[in-house]
């Protein structure tokens, strides 16, 4: 087996669109227009991810992060550079390398609506081809990691979305694919489910050393799944690294939470090397009483927020 | 290829459209509505020509033909072009397309099931009362057996047809105007509306050759038994056509899916 789950060497993807007029008269006008523009959504990703991991792959709205997503699964054919997944080109022999992938988009389902779960895993096996002995071992390592008896059973359209997605990324990892791909898996689930998804993935990328891909823009998905991290903005890649060396770029900042007279608490980041702690306690003492204290490092939440911002790192 | 992915498949279709019991009998009733009239109307149209034979075809006949064209529409009936252009713009095509299986082959497979379920829940029933009531105007022999072949021939035929304008769809992103065109189109010169043997000289040579015939006309002209197809030389030319347009239907079909399902751009996410 290849060491590398997925190698990326200077990936680039332009799309052409039209340059749209406004107006009727523009919309008119677009119809005979030939007036095209590029519109670079990935510039030159290199990227190189080992058998096993879990990467945070993370960027704001419209940074290219779906368009990477689909070119690493072969939908899109990158405009240069070169993808290997599994040691393969994704686009190219597409049927093929489609069984050692698994997907899951949290807005989508790709479970059989009117079935019970159950007829959409025995679909996913045939269609997989995957061999009945493996088959009840999964079902089995799935039993052993959430509660799957109360859903077997219940057909996906009656499910809520907490249900139906812990379901998506059962289906995801049936075939016991070597990658999976998890596109915000945890949007819109409360609290609870969240914690579950998480132990969930968790669990099965240990007990089958799957490598899994997870975009989000929920940082608790990315504490509790990830060691490394890798952003991008505008297209370009501009963090690749753990978290923890990401939070040393910010050592200095100190998130300062008080509490006041009204039994409200209210938080602040605060830079150390511009701006001293105590002078900010200070000057707000003398506009009200502060009840408590507390002083903690900057979370992986700030982190991000700096760095889609435009802090430089 | 692995006939169990292929069966799989037809199994969950076939579970999926028992889901949805209520439309079959409203697909029943409908028909019976769209049957009182035609009937009407066909009967005014051999009232007013003072003759019991039009076209080499007795009322009888023109009714028969019409009862189980419908039925046949019913069974035949695909939504391809629908599902696939809600698919694109939600962006569910990706998924789809991430399954280990010819995009055009898993689809295929995917509304088999429906088909099953639509031939023994519309057709078979249709055709049973047909039976009944035109006591035995339809021969029983090896003429079923023919229609059978030549049905999933039209199947497939007309799969690709959709198919094609789904493709199409892909580019203009809009499906409703391009859908209602196809519909018209294959209504009418596939005989489904009007038997061709009432169509005009000039026209009927020209349509006799179109993949639309291949899909209503030859099944129901073959199960029928006329235009010779009670003879193999009949029978033959006929099969012939069906097999040739599925030729070139799958070839250009499957050339235009794979050059643009590389332009397309999946919606969302």
């Amino acid at each position: 087996m290849e060491e590398m789950a997925l190698v990326m060497n200077k990936v680039c993807k332009d799309f052409k669109v039209l340059n749209r007029h406004e107006g009727l008269k523009g919309s008119i006008q677009d119809l005979f227009s030939r007036d095209y523009k590029t519109i670079s959504a990935v510039k030159d990703v290199s990227l190189e991810v080992k058998r096993g991991e879990i990467i945070g792959y993370l960027g704001p709205n419209g940074a290219g992060k779906s368009t990477t997503i689909k070119m690493m699964t072969g939908v899109l054919e990158p405009t240069s550079g070169d993808i290997l997944v599994n040691g393969k080109v994704p686009y190219k022999n597409r049927t093929e390398n489609c069984e050692n992938i698994g997907v899951v988009f949290g807005q989508r389902s790709q479970l059989w609506w009117s079935l019970p779960l159950i007829e959409s895993f025995k679909l996913l096996r045939d269609i997989y081809m995957v061999p009945q002995k493996d088959y009840e071992n999964m079902i089995e390592l799935y039993r052993s990691l959430v509660d799957i008896e109360p859903i077997l059973h219940k057909p996906v359209r009656q499910m809520s979305l907490g249900q139906r997605t812990l379901s998506d990324i059962l289906a995801a990892f049936l075939h016991n694919p070597a990658i999976v791909f998890l596109d915000e898996p945890t949007i819109g689930l409360d609290v609870s489910m969240k914690d579950k998804i998480r132990s969930l993935i968790k669990g099965l990328n240990k007990e089958k050393n799957t490598t899994v891909i997870l975009t989000t823009h929920d940082m608790g998905d990315v504490d509790a799944l990830c060691k490394r991290i890798v952003i991008i903005d505008k297209g370009t890649k501009i963090y690749d690294n753990d978290i923890e060396h990401l939070k040393g770029y910010f050592g200095s900042y100190r998130t300062l939470h008080m509490k006041l007279n009204d039994d409200t608490w209210e938080s602040m980041l605060i830079d150390e090397k511009e701006t001293d702690i105590m002078d900010v306690i200070m000057k707000k003492q003398k506009e009200t009483k502060i009840k408590d204290i507390r002083l903690e490092e900057i979370s992986t939440e700030e982190v991000i927020k700096k760095i889609y911002e435009g802090v430089a790192v | 290829m692995n006939p169990r992915k292929l069966f799989a498949l037809t199994r969950a279709g076939i579970m999926e459209s028992l889901q949805f019991r209520l439309g079959t009998f409203v697909t029943l009733f409908a028909n019976l509505l769209y049957l009182v009239l035609v009937y009407y109307l066909w009967k005014a149209i051999y009232a007013s020509s003072g003759v019991d034979v039009v076209n080499g075809m007795t009322f009888t006949d023109t009714m028969i033909y019409l009862i189980l064209a419908t039925s046949l529409f019913n069974f035949l009936e695909m939504f391809v072009v629908w599902d696939m252009s809600r698919s694109i713009q939600s962006g569910k095509i990706i998924l789809d397309l991430l399954k280990p299986m010819k995009f055009r082959k898993y689809t295929f497979w995917s509304y088999s099931g429906s088909h099953v379920v639509s031939f023994i829940m519309t057709f078979l029933p249709t055709f049973v009362v047909v039976m009944i009531i035109t006591h035995g105007a339809i021969h029983m022999g090896i003429n079923l057996l023919w229609f059978i072949i030549s049905t999933v021939f039209a199947l497939i035929v007309n799969f690709n047809i959709e198919m094609l304008v789904a493709t199409l769809c892909l580019y203009t992103e809009s499906t409703w105007g391009i859908n209602i065109v196809k519909e018209t189109i294959v209504l009418l010169l596939s005989g489904a509306s009007i038997p061709l043997a009432f169509f005009p000289e000039k026209l009927r040579e020209v349509v006799q050759y179109l993949p639309f015939r291949a899909v209503y006309d030859i099944p129901l002209t073959i199960l029928l038994q006329k235009n010779g197809s009670d003879t193999i030389e009949g029978l033959l030319p006929m099969f012939a056509l069906q097999v040739i347009w599925i030729v070139i239907l799958t070839a250009a079909g499957t050339l235009f899916w794979n050059y643009s399902v590389k332009k397309i751009t999946v919606n969302g996410g």
